[in-house]
C-alpha cells in the first residue's frame, strides 16, 4: 500500500516559486529573473550565474514521504538545503509548519532546525571522537537535554534502527550500513516532524540499500514523520516515496505518485527514465482496464459476471496471478460491488510494456 | 651621495629606540624577568626534589604505560646514563627551561591560532610575521632580550618562547580551518550556536593538528635552549658553550648526548600522549 494510514492534508513544508542563483552577479540576475522572467540559459549568458534551482514549487504533507529524484547537477541537493535554510533562497517563499523560514532570526532558525527539521547526510557525518550513543544523542545535547534523559532517548532511537548492542562503539568500528543507521537514529532521537534525507543510501551496496529503504519507509510511517528524500535512483524513489518529484537542470519536471510518473511521464526526459522500470507492481488495474461499456460492445458474448473479480487497486502482478488461475482471458474490476471494467490479457501486456496503443476492434 | 648614511641613521634610530625602551620600561622588564625566572625556578625546584633514579623510574613507568615495555626500559636506562655522565643537574635545568618556554609558547600560541583560524584577515596578517620569525637566524632573538632582560635564564626563556611559538600558532589555526565541510553542515542543520560549533565540532577536529603543533613547539624549544647557552641560560646549553670555548671536546660530546637523550624521551612521550588524545579515531 502506497497510501499512508496517517495521511492528512496538513502541509508541513511549502515551497513556492523558489529560485537559487549562484554567482558573483547573482543579485542582478535575480532582479532580471523576477522582472523580466529570464530563462536559465539567458541568466548564464547575460550574468555568468548558475541557476541551481529554478522556479521550484512543492508541498510536503504531514506523514508523507516526498522523494526528489534527479541526476547529479540537477539541483536536488540545493533544493533540500533550501528547506532548512542551509542555503538562502534567491527568490520565492519557503514555509515550514506555517512559518516563513527566511524571516526567522538566528535563534529562531536554530530552534527550528534543532526541534522540527532533522537531516541525514550521504556522508553520514558521524563524529569520529564520539561513541555511537553520544552521536545519536548529539541533537538533544545541543538542545541542553540532561545526560541521563538524552542517553535514554538516544538508546531508544538506536533500538529502533537495530543497533542497541553497539552503543559503546566508535563509528569507525561500524559498517557503512550501520553508520547510516546511526545517522538515522541521530535524526530520530531529536524527534523532528520533518526529516531531510540527502541521498542517505547512495554509497551503500545494493542489498543493504534495499534493506535500509524498506526499514526507513516502515519506520517513518510508524512514527508518523514526514520526510523529504533525495535520490538519483528512480527505483529507490519508487520504493520509498508516496510522491516523487523529478528534477532536471534545476527545474521540477513532474510531481506525482510512482504510478502517475510511470504511466503518464510528463516529457521525453521522464519517459526515458521510466523506460527501464518494472511496471508489475506500479501499474494498477484501473489504468489498464477497459471500461465495462466499451468491453461489452467489443465482446458482446462474454459473460462479465462469470469472470474472476478484483479491485481497481490490484497491480499487474496480482492481475497476472488471477488470469493464470482462470480459463478466461479477462478479469473483472469491481468497485463498490459493481463491475466497472475488464482487464484483458492484451490490456495486461500493454500495461507491462508501457505502450499506449489502443485496443484492436476485434479482440 | 654616501649611501652609508642611510644605514647609519637607521642603526642610530634602532639603538636609540632600544635604550629608550630599556630606560623607560625598566620596571616592566624587571617584572617580566621576575615572572619568567620565578616560573623556571619553580619547575626546576620540583624536578630537583627527587634524586635522579626516582625521576628515571617515573619516566620509565610513563614510557611503559604510554608506549611499551621496551620503550620504558630504554627511557629509564638513557636517563640514568645522563646522571652517570655527571650531567644530571644540567639536564634537569635544561628540561625546566624547555618546559617553561613551551608552556608559555602554548599559552600564547594556541589562543592566537584559534583566533587566526576563524579570522581570515588576521591570519593573512600573521602569516608573514610568522614567516619572518621562522626565517631569521634564532641568535637574533638573544640580542634584544639580553639588552632588556640581562644575562641569565629569563633571556634564554624569551628567545626560546619566540622560536617555539610559531608552530603552535600555525598548526592550531590550520586545525580550526580544516574542519570537514560535512560536519559544519551537520552542526548548522542540528541548530548549533556558534560557541557549540566551536567546542563540539571545530575544536575536537582540530585536536590532532594542535597536538602536532605542541610537539613541534617542544622540538623547536630544545633547539633554541642549546643556543641560549651563550646568554647564560644554565643547563646543557651553557655546558656545551663553555666546552666549545675551551676546546673541551669530550665534555661537549657528553652534553650533546644528554641533549639527544632528553629530546628523544620527551618527543616519544609527547607523541604517544597525542595519540591517546586522539582517542576513538582510527
Amino acid at each position: 500500500m502506497k497510501t499512508a494510514m496517517n495521511d492528512s492534508n496538513e502541509v508541513l513544508v511549502d515551497c513556492q516559486n523558489v529560485w537559487k542563483i549562484f554567482g558573483a552577479r547573482a543579485p542582478a540576475a535575480v532582479k532580471a529573473v523576477s522582472e523580466r522572467g529570464l530563462s536559465k540559459k539567458q541568466v548564464l549568458k547575460d550574468f555568468d550565474c548558475v541557476v541551481g534551482v529554478s522556479d521550484a514549487s512543492l508541498q510536503v504533507r504531514r506523514g508523507e514521504i516526498f522523494c526528489i529524484m534527479g541526476l547529479s547537477g540537477s539541483g536536488k541537493s540545493t533544493l533540500i538545503r533550501l528547506l532548512n535554510r542551509l542555503i538562502e533562497p534567491s527568490l520565492g517563499k519557503i514555509t515550514v509548519k506555517g512559518r516563513e523560514i527566511a524571516k526567522l532570526n538566528a535563534a529562531e532558525l536554530r530552534d527550528m532546525r534543532a526541534r522540527n527539521i532533522g537531516m541525514v547526510f550521504q556522508s553520514v557525518a558521524l563524529l569520529p571522537y564520539r561513541t555511537v550513543l553520544e552521536n545519536a544523542a548529539f541533537g538533544l545535547e545541543v538542545r541542553g537535554v540532561a545526560r541521563d534523559e538524552r542517553n535514554k532517548t538516544a538508546r531508544a532511537a538506536l533500538e529502533k534502527v537495530g543497533l542497541a548492542d553497539w552503543t559503546a562503539r566508535y563509528p569507525s568500528e561500524l559498517s557503512g550500513g550501520m553508520q547510516q543507521r546511526v545517522g538515522l537514529a541521530r535524526a530520530l532521537a531529536a524527534d523532528p516532524e520533518i526529516i531531510l534525507m540527502d541521498e542517505p543510501f547512495s554509497a551503500l551496496d545494493p542489498l543493504i540499500r534495499r534493506q535500509l529503504q524498506d526499514e526507513f519507509r516502515q519506520l517513518t510511517k510508524s512514527l508518523g514523520k514526514s520526510a523529504v528524500f533525495i535520490t538519483h535512483d528512480l527505483e529507490e524513489a519508487i520504493r520509498i516515496g508516496d510522491r516523487i518529484a523529478i528534477m532536471k537542470d534545476g527545474v521540477i519536471v513532474q510531481v506525482g505518485t510512482a504510478e502517475e510518473i510511470v504511466t503518464k511521464p510528463a516529457d521525453d526526459y521522464v519517459s526515458d527514465f521510466v523506460a527501464g522500470i518494472s511496471r508489475i507492481h506500479l501499474v494498477k488495474a484501473h489504468s489498464v482496464m477497459r471500461p465495462l461499456a466499451e468491453f461489452k460492445s467489443a465482446q458482446p458474448h462474454c459473460d462479465v459476471d462469470a469472470l474472476l473479480r478484483t479491485s481497481p487497486e490490484a497491480d499487474i502482478g496480482e492481475l497476472i496471478d488471477l488470469t493464470m488461475q482462470s480459463d478466461r482471458d479477462a478479469v473483472a474490476v469491481v468497485e463498490n460491488g459493481a463491475v466497472v471494467g475488464v482487464v484483458t490479457t492484451r490490456g495486461l501486456l500493454r500495461g507491462v510494456a508501457g505502450t499506449t496503443a489502443g485496443e484492436p476492434v476485434a479482440a | 651621495m654616501d649611501t652609508s648614511i642611510i644605514a647609519d641613521t637607521f642603526d642610530t634610530w634602532t639603538d636609540d629606540a632600544l635604550s629608550w625602551i630599556s630606560d623607560n620600561g625598566e620596571w616592566l622588564f624587571e617584572f617580566v624577568r621576575m615572572v619568567l625566572e620565578g616560573t623556571y625556578g619553580g619547575i626546576l625546584w620540583l624536578l630537583q626534589l627527587a634524586p635522579f633514579y626516582v625521576i628515571a623510574v617515573i619516566a620509565a613507568a610513563c614510557g611503559w604505560r604510554m608506549i611499551n615495555a621496551v620503550a620504558g626500559a630504554l627511557i629509564g636506562v638513557a636517563l640514568v646514563f645522563c646522571a652517570l655522565m655527571g650531567l644530571w643537574a644540567e639536564t634537569m635545568s635544561t628540561l625546566a627551561l624547555v618546559i617553561t618556554a613551551t608552556i608559555l609558547a602554548l599559552l600564547v600560541g594556541i589562543p592566537v591560532g584559534i583566533v587566526a583560524g576563524f579570522a581570515r584577515s588576521f591570519d593573512r596578517f600573521l602569516e608573514p610575521v610568522l614567516d619572518l620569525i621562522q626565517t631569521l637566524p634564532p641568535y637574533i632573538y638573544l640580542l634584544p632580550a639580553i639588552a632588556l632582560l640581562g644575562y641569565g635564564p629569563a633571556t634564554a626563556l624569551v628567545a626560546t618562547f619566540i622560536v617555539a611559538m610559531p608552530p603552535a600558532i600555525r598548526l592550531t589555526s590550520l586545525g580550526i580551518r580544516m574542519t570537514p565541510r560535512e560536519f559544519i553542515e551537520l552542526g548548522q542543520a542540528s541548530g548549533l550556536t556558534p560557541w557549540q560549533m566551536f567546542t563540539k565540532i571545530r575544536l575536537p577536529f582540530a585536536i590532532p593538528s594542535i597536538m602536532a603543533g605542541i610537539n613541534q613547539s617542544l622540538m623547536m624549544a630544545f633547539g633554541m635552549v642549546v643556543i641560549a647557552g651563550i646568554v647564560g641560560s644554565g643547563g646543557l646549553g651553557e655546558t656545551i658553550y663553555g666546552a666549545v670555548r675551551t676546546l673541551d671536546i669530550a665534555t661537549s660530546i657528553n652534553a650533546a648526548i644528554a641533549i639527544v637523550i632528553l629530546t628523544m624521551v620527551l618527543d616519544r612521550l609527547a607523541q604517544s600522549a597525542a595519540r591517546t588524545a586522539n582517542g576513538g579515531r582510527r
